[in-house]
């Protein structure tokens, strides 16, 4: 037996002739929160119940801390493992402490009363989860939340080295819902083993040490978050378009759901933007199923990093470096195929006066009138701005909502077609 | 010298585990949360003005119970000779007739009041917790039923004239039959729902009644008039044999339920919750369906199926001590002994010399009760927080 503190081995369950869980080996270790993702129906849920031993496997075993969990006296194994499902209701009008206090069934012979040190502890687990005070109150009367809370709180009493939480946070806002997977991680850190089952993903890549992803009661993928948390694997297990991005502020993986793709069927836009002048625009239009280009930027321009991230094609310039002729001719390509053009209104200095160029170059071009909440088209140099005249005389001026508006009827007539 | 190993049945060495208490290790983590300063309120202590004013109104009863009826009796007869009999007054002894309508008739009477009432709440505390379902009871579980299966066979084929003991062995067996089915119904995976296990009852209930109605077809006339007598439920005429044969086994079998106290606190939190937190759930569901199974078989030998004590006197009693089995179970004891004496009570001083049957007290007062439990449970689904 191996030193791992939970190890499941060839775990499967099967109801019938379908197949829940498949042939799931896990093996975890003391102080990893473990996040089990994956589609509704995945198996999630019944791979945390295996674990718990709340379900015997069609196959497979599960060992913790090297005994086979089949073979345990019961209250042993409720010694080790505890699980908080997702079932919350209660019938009958129990107060929380009460609630609390049957966590320590396992710690207590028959006739042996909760003593000060059960009581001690459980008011201790309910001040942890935020509810000091709260242990006279019904457990019926509480909110949904609460209730998770109550039950975190009494797996918490039940004082257990591994702690399968299914789907903790699942009437949680988001206060308590950091709150819980914060406790959880902390439950880590002092020497548990934490799994839960997430359906949140960006979630799940916050908190947890690893993450397993379940795709048809199979492990599609498991590892640390980045390993995991990819647009590739999530799209092929999900069915979806999604984009993995880290959070600006936090660095943490965010996961957000594209919307589907439109296909080839959507009109071609070219951008020419700068200075994140075009973020709002590349946005929408992304959303609307438009198949855009951007350029011509400079690198590290929040235009140009977005344009990436979306996997849009673009053209771009070194930072603080001048557009060439010879990259306008190159960039032309994207302008004369495009079925609009817009130019965003960035300010016009030396390096990008090339974009005024390649502007003129397009077949329809249409200059955005910026809007009192946009980046103002401020041109610094009589060059440029005889330039943006002839550019403007050859265009329409329209206004952001106006743009889309077009394209909206636009794409209305093509559907119709 | 031989040694003799006697080998107990694995259930049983692994429930007699439960008595040893677990040394506990030190908790050495999650401690740096500050304590909490607190002011403890035991179970025991918390719920002894509600225990003291139970005993007190059950006396209160008993004495009420053996003075009133046909012949009105002081009770202040009883007590005196009781006082007499233990040597500690020396005033003559009351009337030779009072002393004999008191030993023979009302006393037996009301004990048997007692012992059926506490019996069936208890084992109503039971069904409610073991399944999580405040509208469950013996008889609504179809328990009663195969008690009354169990007595009809008894009353027809003639064994009960033969033996005072044939009907509370059929009933035992009737009930016992209920909760078989009961069980392997409940046991099928995935049944949640609050009204499941009801319907499953009432379906059960309805197929012993109808066998109960068929047998009937087939038995002598003094015999279906014999067990539509016993199935009205009633006190009259219960003598100390009665008590004999039952006591025996009701109160063993309600000590019995109340040390599961805790594992029906824990069946509350649904069967999983149950498991996970290390109690053996089929096994302590096995063991509870029996012993209530028993209990209300022979409970309902000595008086009839008496409907509603199961229902109604559990949900009174959480209202005094609250949910918890191991206040509940005691106090129910007490407060079902009270009911059933204070309805016998009422039956007989409703409308001299006729008594109404104790069973029509209790269906009288029980089926309000019933529907307006059946509306909260509804509003309160209607609002979602089942």
């Amino acid at each position: 037996m191996s030193g791992e503190f939970l190890m499941a081995r060839g775990l499967t369950w099967t109801v019938g002739k379908t197949t829940i869980v498949d042939n799931i080996d896990l093996a975890v270790e003391r102080g990893e929160l473990i996040g089990v993702i994956g589609p509704n129906g995945a198996g999630k849920t019944t791979l945390l119940r295996l674990l718990a031993g709340l379900l015997t496997p069609t196959a497979g075993e599960v060992f913790l801390d090297g005994g086979g969990i089949a073979g345990m006296e019961s209250r042993g194994r409720a010694r080790l493992v505890s699980i908080m499902t997702q079932d919350v209701s209660q019938v009958f009008p129990f107060t929380v402490m009460e609630i609390l206090l049957m966590g320590r069934y396992p710690h207590l012979g028959r006739f042996q009363k909760e003593g000060a040190e059960d009581m001690e502890r459980a008011r201790r687990m309910l001040s942890y989860v935020g509810l000091t005070g709260m242990e006279d109150r019904g457990f019926s009367g509480l909110s949904g939340g609460e209730r998770q809370l109550v039950l975190f709180a009494k797996a918490l009493v039940q004082d257990t080295d591994l702690l399968l939480l299914d789907e903790p946070s699942s009437s949680l806002d988001i206060h308590h819902q950091d709150r819980i997977f914060s406790m959880a991680q902390e439950l880590a850190r002092e020497g548990r083993a934490v799994i839960a089952s997430v359906h949140n993903l960006s979630v799940a890549a916050q908190y947890c040490s690893r993450l397993v992803l379940l795709e048809k009661g199979r492990i599609a993928c498991s590892g640390r978050p980045e390993q995991v948390l990819k647009a590739e694997v999530l799209d092929r297990v999900y069915g979806i378009r999604t984009m993995v991005s880290p959070s600006l502020a936090t660095g943490s993986l965010t996961v957000t759901v594209l919307p589907r793709d439109k296909g080839a069927a959507g009109t071609k836009v070219h951008l020419i933007g700068g200075a994140g002048s075009a973020v709002n625009l590349t946005r929408e239009l992304y959303r609307l199923g438009c198949s855009l280009t951007g350029g011509i930027a400079h690198e590290y321009d929040s235009d140009e990093k977005l344009w990436r991230s979306l996997g849009i094609r673009c053209m771009t310039v070194g930072a603080f470096s001048r557009i060439t002729d010879e990259q306008i001719r190159e960039a032309a390509h994207f302008v004369e195929q495009a079925d609009l053009t817009i130019l965003c209104s960035f300010p016009i200095g030396q390096g990008n006066l090339g974009n005024l160029s390649l502007a003129s170059l397009a077949r329809r071009l249409v200059v955005l009138n910026p809007g009192p909440e946009e980046v103002p088209r401020s041109i610094l140099s009589q060059e440029g701005r005889t330039l943006f005249a002839e550019v403007c005389a050859g265009a329409r001026i329209l206004e952001h909502d106006e743009i889309l508006e077009e394209l909206l009827t636009a794409m209305d007539h093509s559907a119709a077609r | 010298m031989q040694v003799h190993i006697v080998s107990f049945p694995a259930w049983f060495v692994q429930f007699m585990s439960l008595y040893v208490p677990v040394s506990r290790p030190e908790c050495k983590r999650v401690d740096r949360i500050r304590r909490v300063p607190h002011h403890d309120a035991t179970v025991k202590t918390r719920h002894a003005p509600a225990f003291i004013v139970l005993s007190l109104l059950l006396a209160a009863a008993v004495l009420l119970g053996v003075g009133i009826g046909a012949v009105q009796v002081s009770p202040a007869s009883l007590i005196r000779f009781l006082l007499v009999k233990l040597g500690l007054s020396a005033l003559p002894l009351p009337d030779e007739r009072d002393i004999t309508i008191l030993l023979l008739l009302r006393l037996p009477r009301v004990v048997a009041a007692m012992l059926v009432g506490s019996s069936l709440a208890t084992c109503g505390v039971v069904m409610q917790g073991l399944f999580r379902n405040p509208m469950a009871s013996p008889e609504i579980l179809g328990l009663s039923a195969g008690g009354s299966l169990g007595a009809v066979i008894a009353i027809t084929a003639g064994f009960a004239s033969g033996s005072l003991l044939a009907i509370p062995a059929f009933t035992i067996a009737g009930a016992l039959l209920s909760a078989v089915c009961i069980y392997l119904l409940s046991s099928s995976r995935g049944t949640t729902s609050l009204l499941y296990i009801v319907i499953a009852g009432m379906a059960i209930s309805s197929l012993f009644s109808g066998l109960t109605s068929a047998l009937l077809l087939f038995s002598r006339q003094y015999q279906v008039s014999q067990f539509i007598f016993w199935t009205m439920g009633g006190l009259d005429g219960r003598s100390w044999q009665h008590i004999l044969y039952s006591a025996p086994v009701l109160v063993p079998g309600m000590i019995a339920l109340s040390f599961f106290a805790r594992e029906l606190n824990l069946f509350t939190l649904g069967e999983e919750e149950a498991f996970s937190l290390g109690m053996r759930v089929e096994t302590a569901k096995r063991i509870l369906l029996a012993i209530a199974a028993v209990v209300t078989g022979v409970a309902i030998a000595v008086s009839g199926p008496i409907g509603f004590v199961g229902l109604l006197v559990p949900h009174l009693l959480r209202f005094l001590v609250g949910p918890d089995h191991r206040a509940l179970l005691p106090a129910s004891a007490l407060g079902g002994a009270l009911f059933l004496v204070l309805c016998d009570l009422l039956g007989r001083a409703l409308l001299p010399p006729f008594e109404i049957r104790v069973g029509i007290i209790t269906a009288i007062l029980g089926s309000p009760y019933l529907l307006s439990l059946i509306v909260r449970i509804q509003r309160r689904n209607a609002v979602g927080a089942r």
